[in-house]
C-alpha cells in the first residue's frame, strides 16, 4: 500500500517523515505568535443531527433490465418525463430516479411540492461502462469519438442534477462520495445539510452495483458485461418536529462504538428492505448513523 | 446555510497554473498574468481545442518521500499538496493529531480520471473493480494522518462552495474543531479535452493561448480548461482568536440553488441564480450596495457570461455600476470542479492585498455584459466584502460571501 496509516505522533516510514527544517514554515506570517491549542480546550460535544424519513425504498434491478427502463418514461407526480429525458443518463441514474418514483408512489408523496427541497446523491463508481466505451472509441477514432455527454452524465453530480431536474427542485443539489464509502459520506453530508432547518426536505439517493459491474470489452464481442444488480436507495428526509410519522435517521460525528459494523450501501439497503426497526452503524468516513423505526422514534423527533 | 457563529479562514493551500504558493498566485493574478498555453503531455493534434491552463508538476510537500509522491495520481498529489500547505499555513500542522479535524473536498470525477489515466497508459483497470482502491480523500487523510469526518462533494464547477458550506455546518454542529475545505481538479486530459471540445464549449483560439480566455469580451468564443485546486482551513472565530491565528476572511454567507432546467445548458431564467446570490447576501447580512468586489463565474462562453450579467443586474439593481466585477478565469482558465475554491482564493487575495484582480483580454466589453469591469489591469481597492459566484453542470448555482474578519 502506498499510503500507510501512521499512529498519531509517530513518523511514517518513507512517505511521511517531516523534519524540523521541513516543518519550519517559509511563509510571510509570524507563526511564533500562534498559540497551540489542544482538543481538550475545544468544544468536544458535537450535536446529533436527526431527521424524519418521510419516504424510503430500497430498489434492485438486474443490469440487463436497465436498457428497457431507459426507454420507459417514468411518471413522476402524475407527469411522464420526456422520452429523451434519460437518453444520455448513466444506468445508475436510471435506477436512482426509478427509486425516487417508487418512494413517491408508495409513501403518498405524489402531491408534495419539492421546489424548495434539496438533493444529495451518491452513485458508486459511476461511469465505468461508459468510460470503457470511451477509451475504446478514443483508441479507434481519436478525439472525435468522445461523446460530449460523457462528463456531464458520468461525473459525481450527475445523479443529483438529474433528480433535481426531474422533480423541479430549486434547492441545492450535489453529489457526495463516489467511492466505496459513498453511502456513509452521503448520510453524513445530508444530515448536516438538513440540520440547519432551512430546507423543507432533502432527497438522498444512493446507488451502486452488487456485485460491482464489469463492463463488456468493446474490442472483444465475446466479453459480455458481468451479471450484476443495480441497487438504489431513495430517502425523502424532512427536519424533525414537523408532525410527520416515520422512522428517524440520526447521525453524529463522534465515535459510534467499537462493536458496530461499518455502513455500506448493501447493509443499508438490506435494513430498509427487511423492515428492520432498529439499526446502528459506524460511518467509515467518520461518525455513526442510526435508523429507528420504533415507537420511541416519535419522542426522539418531537 | 446560516452561520450561528462566525467561521474564519485561517489557512490556505493551493496549486494553479499561476503557481503553487499563496504569494505566487496572488502576484500572478494581480499582475494580470495568463497561465494559458498549448497543452503538453499528450497529442492534441486532433482536438478542436489544444490549449489549457495546466499545472506541470505538483510540488512534493515538505518531508514527504519524493519517489513515493511521484507515483501518485496527479489529482492525489494536488489534494495532498493543498491540504498539507493549508494546515501548515494555519499553524495546525504539528497539532493536527490533537484535533477533530474534518475534510470536505470537491472532487468531481476521480474514478473517471483514474480509469482514463490507467487505460491510456495501457492498463485495463476499468475492467477490474477489485483494483479500484480508496478514494482520493481517504488517501489524503491517511497520508496526513487525519482520522476525521471526511467527504467528497461535487456540483461540477460549484463544488468548492458546497465544500465550504458543508465544512461550516460541521463547525456549527460542533462535529469538528477545524475543517479543511476546498476542491481540486486535474481535468486537462485527452478524454475530457475531447468531450468538452465536442460539446463546442471550448475556445478554438489555439494560435493565441494567452488571449483565448476572455470573459465578457465581445470576441469570446468559449472557455479554456484549467487545472488546480485550493484548500482552506476553517475554524470558529473564537478558536482562532484564542490562539491569535491570522484570519484571512470570514466565511459569512453561502447560497445555493438549482435551475432544474438542463444538465449542461444554463437556465434562461435568471431567477434560480438570483435566488442563490440573494440567499448568500442575506446569510452574510450584507446589502448589495456593500459589496466591494465580485468574482464572477463568467467562463468566457457566449451564453453564460450574458446570463450571469442578467443575474447581476437583478441582484444589484442601482448599485451595479459601483460593484467592481472581474473573472479570474481569464488568467487561470476554467478549473471546473476546483473553480469555486480557487476563485474564493482570488477573493481572499483581493481582501488581503487591497487590490482587485482584473479580467484580462477584455478589450471590447460585450454591451450585453454592461458591468463595472476591472479590465486588464489590477486596481487598488479596499475590499471588506467580496462575493464569488460559481455555477455548474447539473444546474447548480452557488454564491459565497467573504467578509473581512
Amino acid at each position: 500500500m502506498l499510503f500507510q496509516p501512521v499512529p498519531r505522533g509517530e513518523l511514517a516510514e518513507g512517505l511521511a517523515s517531516p523534519t524540523r527544517d521541513a516543518l519550519a514554515k517559509p511563509t510571510r506570517k509570524d507563526f511564533s505568535r500562534v498559540k497551540p491549542m489542544h482538543s481538550s480546550s475545544l468544544d468536544s460535544r458535537g450535536q446529533t443531527a436527526r431527521c424524519r424519513v418521510a419516504g424510503w425504498t430500497a430498489y434492485r434491478v438486474a443490469s440487463a433490465d436497465l436498457p428497457s427502463l431507459r426507454q420507459q418514461p417514468l411518471v413522476l407526480q402524475g407527469t411522464p418525463l420526456a422520452p429523451s429525458f434519460l437518453k444520455h443518463a448513466d444506468e445508475q441514474t436510471i435506477a436512482g430516479l426509478t427509486a425516487v418514483a417508487k418512494v413517491l408512489r408508495e409513501h403518498g408523496l405524489e402531491d408534495t411540492d419539492f421546489s424548495q427541497w434539496g438533493v444529495i446523491a451518491s452513485p458508486r463508481f459511476l461511469g465505468r461502462a461508459a468510460l470503457a466505451v470511451a477509451l475504446s472509441r478514443f483508441a479507434a477514432e481519436g478525439a472525435w469519438g468522445i461523446s460530449p455527454h460523457l462528463i456531464p452524465h458520468r461525473s459525481l453530480h450527475a445523479l443529483s442534477g438529474t433528480v433535481s431536474q426531474a422533480l423541479k427542485i430549486h434547492g441545492p443539489n450535489y453529489g457526495v462520495g463516489g467511492g466505496i464509502d459513498g453511502a456513509a459520506e452521503a448520510l453524513l453530508a445530508a444530515s448536516a445539510l438538513l440540520a440547519n432547518d432551512e430546507l423543507p426536505g432533502l432527497w438522498v439517493v444512493l446507488t451502486g452495483y452488487d456485485p460491482e459491474l464489469v463492463p463488456g470489452d468493446p474490442l472483444d464481442n465475446a466479453a459480455q458485461p458481468s451479471a450484476a444488480n443495480c441497487m438504489a436507495v431513495a430517502l425523502a428526509l424532512i427536519p424533525p418536529g414537523k408532525g410527520h410519522a416515520g422512522p428517524v435517521l440520526s447521525v453524529g460525528a463522534g465515535e459510534g462504538g467499537c462493536d458496530l459494523a461499518d455502513l455500506t450501501l448493501e447493509q443499508f439497503a438490506d435494513t430498509l428492505a427487511n423492515g428492520e426497526p432498529l439499526a446502528r452503524w459506524n460511518l467509515p468516513c467518520g461518525g455513526w448513523a442510526a435508523w429507528d423505526d420504533t415507537e420511541t422514534a416519535v419522542e426522539i423527533c418531537l | 446555510m446560516s452561520a450561528r457563529c462566525p467561521v474564519w479562514i485561517t489557512g490556505v493551500g493551493a496549486g494553479t497554473p499561476l503557481g503553487h504558493t499563496y504569494r505566487a498566485i496572488a502576484d500572478g493574478l494581480l499582475a494580470g498574468r495568463s497561465g494559458i498555453r498549448a497543452v503538453t503531455g499528450f497529442d492534441t493534434s486532433q482536438h478542436p481545442c489544444r490549449i489549457g491552463g495546466q499545472i506541470d508538476k505538483v510540488p512534493c510537500p515538505p518531508g514527504f518521500d519524493e519517489a513515493a509522491f511521484a507515483k501518485l495520481l496527479r489529482l492525489e498529489q494536488l489534494s495532498l499538496w493543498c491540504c498539507d500547505a493549508a494546515l501548515r499555513d494555519a499553524g495546525w500542522w504539528e497539532h493536527r493529531g490533537e484535533l477533530r479535524l474534518g475534510v470536505v473536498l470537491g472532487i468531481g470525477a476521480e474514478w473517471l480520471v483514474q480509469w482514463e489515466a490507467d487505460g491510456l497508459a495501457g492498463g485495463n483497470g476499468v475492467f477490474h473493480p477489485e483494483r479500484d482502491g480508496q478514494s482520493v480523500i481517504r488517501k489524503t487523510c491517511e497520508a496526513l494522518q487525519l482520522s476525521c469526518p471526511a467527504v467528497s462533494v461535487s456540483a461540477a464547477c460549484a463544488s468548492g462552495n458546497y465544500a465550504l458550506a458543508q465544512a461550516r455546518r460541521w463547525l456549527e454542529l460542533g462535529w469538528v474543531d477545524v475543517c479543511l475545505a476546498g476542491a481540486c481538479d486535474i481535468a486537462v486530459s485527452p478524454l475530457s479535452l475531447a468531450g468538452f471540445g465536442n460539446l463546442r464549449a471550448l475556445s478554438r483560439r489555439n494560435d493565441q493561448p494567452e488571449l483565448a480566455s476572455r470573459p465578457f469580451d465581445k470576441d469570446r468564443d468559449g472557455f479554456v480548461m484549467g487545472e488546480g485546486g485550493a484548500v482552506f482551513v476553517l475554524e470558529r472565530a473564537e478558536t482562532a482568536r484564542k490562539r491569535s491565528a491570522h484570519a484571512y476572511a470570514e466565511v459569512a454567507g453561502l447560497g445555493a440553488s438549482s435551475d432544474a432546467h438542463n444538465m449542461v445548458i444554463p437556465s434562461p431564467d435568471p431567477e434560480p441564480a438570483t435566488a442563490a446570490m440573494r440567499q448568500a447576501l442575506a446569510d452574510a447580512r450584507v446589502n448589495p450596495g456593500e459589496v466591494d468586489y465580485l468574482n464572477a463565474h463568467a467562463t468566457s462562453t457566449p451564453v453564460g457570461d450574458v446570463a450571469e450579467s442578467r443575474v447581476l443586474e437583478t441582484v444589484f439593481g442601482e448599485s451595479l455600476p459601483r460593484v467592481p466585477v472581474s473573472s479570474t478565469k481569464s488568467m487561470t482558465g476554467h478549473l471546473l470542479t476546483a473553480a469555486a475554491a480557487v476563485e474564493a482564493l482570488a477573493c481572499v487575495i483581493a481582501m488581503e492585498r487591497r487590490a482587485l484582480p482584473p479580467t484580462i483580454n477584455l478589450t471590447q466589453p460585450d454591451p450585453e455584459c454592461a458591468l463595472r469591469h476591472v479590465p486588464n489591469q489590477a486596481e487598488d481597492h479596499a475590499v471588506r466584502v467580496a462575493v464569488s459566484n460559481s455555477f455548474g453542470f447539473g444546474g447548480s448555482n452557488t454564491c459565497l460571501v467573504l467578509k473581512a474578519a
